[in-house]
This record gives structure tokens, sequence and C-alpha cells, in this order.
């Protein structure tokens, strides 16, 4: 409260008397000087030495970050954390990835030209300036040119200011008095605007609930889902056979299942396990043997197990002296033929999980027949 | 002998030695690269004349004030259209050589009998006749109209151009759609994209923005237009920065679609760009006609700065001519070809053409005289 004069203000009728005025009294160094003027005048800011704006720079700034931002987050996406072949592209194809990186660039770039003009530059929102309340204000908005001597805070020379603008051919001048304290809000104008903000709250609140219960999850993509096709099990009239199921060609060899050639379970002695006995490999075994062994020949593989008392059957005991010296392959044939009253798991199981269904069995041997070294 | 004498001599010198070198190319080369280096340099010029036109008839379909004052140079860059009749009549000669689908007895892929509605010499002829007829009468109404102005001083002239100008821009669209696909496209008619007619369009309004810079500079230097301020020439760049970023963002857009479609028909026009020792001329384009203008143009001080903007505009001139090349030239084999034959073409092309600028610069008022807007249009402040 220093200083009770905020500015002292001349009005003037033309622009060149404005700018004639600014440059009579920018040497003076009277005070800060500001125009204000109902539309834009060309040379105002060279008259009134104003710097160039740095908003060209901050856009150009941040249009680059939202740029390489882009590029970062879609390369990290596609070929880092999730890499997903599309329509047999590479993981890291630069041109899929320049529309987004164009409207980051975009989006970026005008986010930073709004905001940091309105917040930063111009240092909105400013509920209140000095002038609005003087009486040049309703001239300044209608059709005058006002050129104000702004104090800076230590004291105007309000005399020297008046004379200054008077001389320089103000047609009107005017004291703008410092209004007394920060601008402060009215109870009434703050509850007003908290009752909107509330009202606006809640139905934007009543509005998603009612968007979301009149509209329950709609799918977003739904193209493969409605692509027409067959039914496994319904009809065709494609085919002569009128069955949309058919039969694969004859002769056809599933991948990894290729057929088994011997019928005798010595024969197959000569076949070795092709696994190697690796972590992954005993986990495979493991998940095999638990779905499929484990219900008959028990968790320990000693055929001791539920079924076999309620069913009457006798799974073998894989632990006999007979069973441990059996070659790798006869394990694998009876698995792949069966044995008395054990079906083949030919069809359930491919060649690999066999072959880890092995490995799991001579691991379950070992297990129950281990050695001091074993510890 | 003057000194203006001197520059028309050496010009003519250099278009005639350039004519020898192009008959040495026919008879050594043979003919399919006589008449590739002919449609590159007829296209160029084409393009030229027609961006020019289309910046005239800008102004009058948007009525622009601030270009009035420097309109008189695209009007007369425009005329180059009238020359260059012969050349397009001359260069209906090139059909059977270039293009596939004329070759007398040639056995067409299915893809390419089924366009034989459009694609055949008859019509084709009969659309270039078409198209220099509606270019040529637009050229009469347009800078007509405008060089009657300089004496009649009749307001009504004006209104007259504000009336045509959106009549002319609908066709103008059409027509340059047509050169795109009849001259260009069908050098390889499986080959085809909706979008060649507004990337052509967008190379020509670059290339006659760059003309016309080029002419208000040639005048400038001359001291022949008193007035035209650093803020019309701050529009001219900031036009130039604009269709510099469209041009790019057509090109890409065409070849992003064709790269994630990946139809054979399609993608195989830019696998022989792309990749291979064409590539080399793709990557310069894109610098070219990209990437160099984009960042030379973004300061501000820089699209009102006559020096840098006729570096640039010279950089964009050669895009565009590198943008043609980069067009038709793929289609004579896998490797660039640059030799002297080029060269000569060059050399002739340039010599006649600033051989007729220079001429045609010198004829009549430097600016529209008689427009009611000049003044208006020389008193414009950014």
């Amino acid at each position: 409260m220093s200083d009770p004069v905020h500015a002292v203000v001349g009005l003037f009728e033309t622009p060149r008397a404005l700018l004639e005025a600014i440059a009579r009294l920018r040497p003076r160094g009277l005070g800060r000087l500001e125009a204000y003027t109902p539309y834009p005048v060309h040379g105002i800011d060279q008259a009134l030495g104003l710097r160039r704006s740095p908003l060209p720079g901050m856009v150009l700034v941040m249009g680059i970050v939202g740029t390489v931002t882009a590029f970062a987050f879609q390369y990290w996406i596609s070929a880092v954390d999730y890499p997903l072949i599309t329509g047999g592209k590479p993981a890291t194809s630069w041109q899929a990835f320049v529309p987004i990186m164009f409207e980051v660039m975009v989006l970026f770039a005008t986010f930073t030209a709004g905001l940091g003009m309105l917040l930063l530059l111009n240092r909105l929102p400013e509920l209140d300036h000095p002038l609005l309340g003087s009486s040049s204000m309703s001239a300044i908005t209608r059709d005058r040119l006002a050129l104000a001597v702004e104090s800076e805070g230590d004291g105007l020379d309000v005399a020297a200011a008046q004379r200054a603008l008077t001389e320089a051919g103000a047609v009107a001048v005017e004291v703008v008095a410092r209004p007394p304290g920060p601008y402060t809000v009215s109870i009434a104008a703050a509850a007003v605007a908290a009752l909107v903000a509330g009202v606006a709250v809640v139905a934007a609140g009543l509005g998603t609930w009612v968007a979301v219960k009149a509209f329950p999850a709609l799918p977003p993509m739904v193209h493969m889902l409605e692509q027409p096709r067959l039914s496994a099990q319904g009809g065709s009239g494609f085919f002569e056979d009128g069955r949309a199921a058919r039969l694969p060609v004859p002769g056809t060899v599933a991948r990894g299942r290729l057929p088994h050639p011997f019928t005798r379970q010595e024969e197959a002695s000569v076949l070795g396990n092709p696994l190697a006995r690796t972590g992954p490999v005993l986990a495979l075994g493991r998940r095999v043997y638990g779905e499929r062994c484990l219900v008959c020949h028990g968790s320990l593989g000693d055929g001791k197990a539920l079924l076999s008392a309620a069913y009457g059957a006798k799974p073998a005991n894989l632990h006999t002296a007979a069973a441990r010296a059996l070659p790798d392959g006869q394990i694998y044939h009876v698995i792949v033929a069966g044995k008395n009253s054990m079906p083949p798991y030919v069809r359930e199981l491919s060649q690999d999980e066999r072959w880890a269904a092995v490995h799991y069995v001579r691991a379950l041997q070992r297990a129950q027949n281990a050695e001091a070294r074993d510890f | 002998m003057n000194p203006s004498e001197t520059v028309e001599r050496r010009l003519l010198a250099v278009a005639m030695l350039g004519l020898i070198g192009m008959v040495c190319s026919f008879t050594v080369h043979g003919p399919a690269r006589f008449w590739a280096n002919f449609l590159l340099w007829f296209l160029f010029l084409l393009t030229v004349a027609l961006g020019s036109l289309f910046v005239v008839s800008l102004e009058h379909l948007v009525g622009a004030r601030w270009s009035v004052p420097i309109r008189r140079i695209p009007e007369r860059i425009s005329g180059l259209v009238v020359p260059l009749v012969p050349a397009a009549l001359l260069a209906l000669f090139s059909l059977p050589v270039l293009y596939p689908w004329a070759r007398p007895g040639a056995v067409l892929a299915p893809i390419v009998a089924a366009k034989s509605a459009w694609l055949n010499v008859p019509f084709f002829a009969f659309r270039v006749v078409v198209c220099f007829a509606l270019w040529l009468v637009s050229y009469r109404v347009l800078v007509g109209s405008s060089l009657e102005q300089d004496s009649s001083r009749d307001p009504a002239l004006t209104l007259r151009l504000r009336r045509f100008a959106p009549v002319f821009a609908i066709f103008f669209g059409l027509t340059v759609t047509v050169v795109a696909f009849d001259w260009i496209s069908s050098l390889e008619p499986e080959w085809y994209s909706d979008i060649l007619g507004v990337y052509l369009f967008a190379g020509a309004f670059l290339a006659g923005l760059a003309a016309t810079v080029l002419g208000v500079a040639y005048l400038i230097g001359q001291g022949r237009l008193p007035g035209v301020r650093p803020d019309h020439l701050y529009n001219l760049g900031a036009f130039l920065f604009a269709f510099t970023v469209f041009w790019s963002y057509i090109a890409f857009a065409q070849y992003l679609i064709m790269w994630y479609g990946n139809l054979p028909e399609e993608v195989y026009w830019y696998k022989h760009r792309v990749h291979g020792p064409w590539q080399t001329v793709t990557l310069i384009l894109a610098i070219a006609h990209f990437l160099v203008p984009f960042l030379a143009l973004i300061p501000r001080g820089s699209k009102g700065d006559l020096k840098t903007l006729c570096r640039v505009v010279g950089l964009v001139l050669g895009a565009h001519l590198l943008d043609l090349y980069w067009l038709i030239f793929p289609v004579l084999g896998a490797v660039p070809l640059l030799s002297w034959p080029e060269l000569s073409f060059a050399m002739f092309f340039l010599g006649y053409a600033l051989l007729w600028a220079r001429r045609a610069m010198a004829r009549g008022e430097d600016m529209p005289v008689g427009d009611p807007f000049l003044a208006e249009g020389l008193a414009f402040h950014l």
C-alpha cells in the first residue's frame, strides 16, 4: 500500500498519436509504459520495446518432445514390451508410428501454445485489474487508445506523468488508483460458483451412470468374432456330404506326432529319449504325469492310487526292479500302445509330452531309490 | 551490344547446345530415354505454369488483397501453358514408347486390359486436347481480364474473375488429376493410386509458388516492385511452408497406405523405389522436398527474408523436378539414369524457359495497376 496510484492514463484518438506519444514518453523513464487499445496497432510492439514472445520457441521444443515421446512409447510397446507381428510387418515399423508421432506432436504443441499463452505469458486467470474500474476503460473499449504510465513500485511522479501525457497530445488524462488490498470474492458469489460446480459434477456422474446402464459393455471390435464361418458340428451346403467338419487328407501327419513304427514292446528298446533332462522338460513331464498317469499309478508311481482300489484294477508299480530296468524306449512304447488294461495315449500326448513323461517317471524312480550321493 | 542481349544470347546458346545433346541422345540411347526426359521436362514446366495459374485464381477465389501487388508475376508465368501446347502434342509420340498399354500388339495383363476403356490412344489424345483447351480458356479469362483492367480500370472485371475462380478451381482439380493418372500413373498401368492427383496438385502448387517467388525476387532486384515489403514475402513463405507440409502429408499418406495394405499390384511400385538403387533418390527426395524446406521455413525471420526464400524455392523447384524424375524414370530400369542426356534436356528446357520468362517479365505493367484493391494490397501489414 506504499503507493496508492497504479497509473496515470492518457487517452489518444488515433494510432499515430499513440505511437508518437510512446516515442516521446519512453526516453523520459517516468514509469512502465503500457498501451491499451481496442484493436491491434501495427508497430506498437517495437514502439514499446517489447521483447519477442518466447512462445514459438516453447511450442517448437514441446513439439519435438511430443514427437519423441510418441516414438518412444510406440517403440516400447511394439518392440520391447509386447512385440506382436501384425500383417507380416517387423515389430519396429517406423512407418506405422508416424501418424501417432504427428498427432502427439500437434497435441503437445497446441496445448503448449494455448496454455502457455493464457497461463504463463498472459498470467491468466487475473480476476481484477486496476484499470477495469477506471473511467478510461469505457473509452478504450469504444474507440480510444490509452497509454498508461504505470507505477513500478518505487513511487510515481504523478504530476510529471500528467504533464508529459498532456504535452504528448492526450485528449484526457486520468489518475487510476490501486484498489485497496487483493481482490476478494464475496461469499454469495463463491456459494453460487460452488453450487454450479456441484450441479455439474452430479449431472456428469448421473449422465455417466445412465449411459453405462443403457449401453452395457459394447464389444469394441468384433470383426474376428462375427466373420462368416462353419461350426464344427453344423451342416454345410458346400461339401458333397453336407457336413461342415472335414477329415484330414489321408496320410496327414500332425506336427510332433510322427507315426510310431513298432508293434512289440521289445523292438522299441532302440529308441533313446531325444529330450535333454532340463528343468522345463521335467516340468512338462510332471504336468503330463499329473494329468494322465497319476490317477492310476499314484503320485509316487507306486501303483497305489484312489482309483485302483475302487475298480479292483492293479496298475503297475513303477519302482519294481523290472520296471526300473526297462529301457526308455519301452516305457515310451507302453505310453504309445498301452499295456494290459492301460489304454494307449497316442492321441492324447505329443511325442515331446510322452518323452517328457518318461523323464519324469525316471525321476520318480530315482526319488524312491535314492543313493547316498543324491543327498 | 547491351548486357540484356548478351544474357539472351547466352541462354539461346545453352538451349541450342542442349538441343544438339537431345538429338545425340536420341540416336545413341534410343527413344525410351529420350521420351522419358521429354516427359519429365514437359510435366515440370506444365506444373510450374498450372501452379502459377492456381496461385492467380486463389487470390480471386478467397478475395485476397495482400497478393494483388505481386499478382502480375504468377500471371506472367502461367502464360507458359501456351508454348507447352506443341510440347504436349509432341509428347503424344512417347505413348507407344513409354506406355505399355499403348504399345502396338502388346499382350496386356487382365488388370490392365480391364482399363482399356480409359487407356487407349484416341481417348488419351482427346483428354490432352480437352485439358489444354480448358487451361487456355482459363488463362484467357484469368490473365486476359487482369491485363484488360490495366487500361480499362473497370472494377466489374474483378467481380467477373471472382465469379470465374470457383469454376476454375473445380475443373483445375479434375484436369490435374487427369494429368496425374494419364501421364504419370499409366506409365505403370497395373499400379493405381487415387491420391496421385492431389499429390501432383500439391507439387504443382509448390512449383508455382516457387516460380512466383523467383519472379518477385527478379523484379525486386530490378526495383520494379516498389511497395512490396517483407510482409508480402512473409505470406508467400507461409504458403510455401504450409504446402511443403501438405505435399509431405499426401506423399506419406500414399506410402503408408500402400505399405500397410501390402497388395502386390500396389506395393511393387514402392518396392522398386524404396529398395535397391532407387532408395537413394527416395531419401534425397524426402530430405529436399520436405525436411530442408520445412526446417528452413520454421523461423519467422526466414519467411519474410528474400534471400532465404530464394534459396528455399530454388531447392523446392529442384525437389519438384526430382519428384517427377522419381515418378517417371523408374520405368526405364532398376538404376537411376543421370548423365549427359539428362543434362542436355535440362540445358534446353531451362534455357528456353528462362529466355521465355525474361521476355514475359518485360511485357506490360509490373503490377495490376487497374485493380481496385491494389492500394489496399500495398498497405498490407502482417
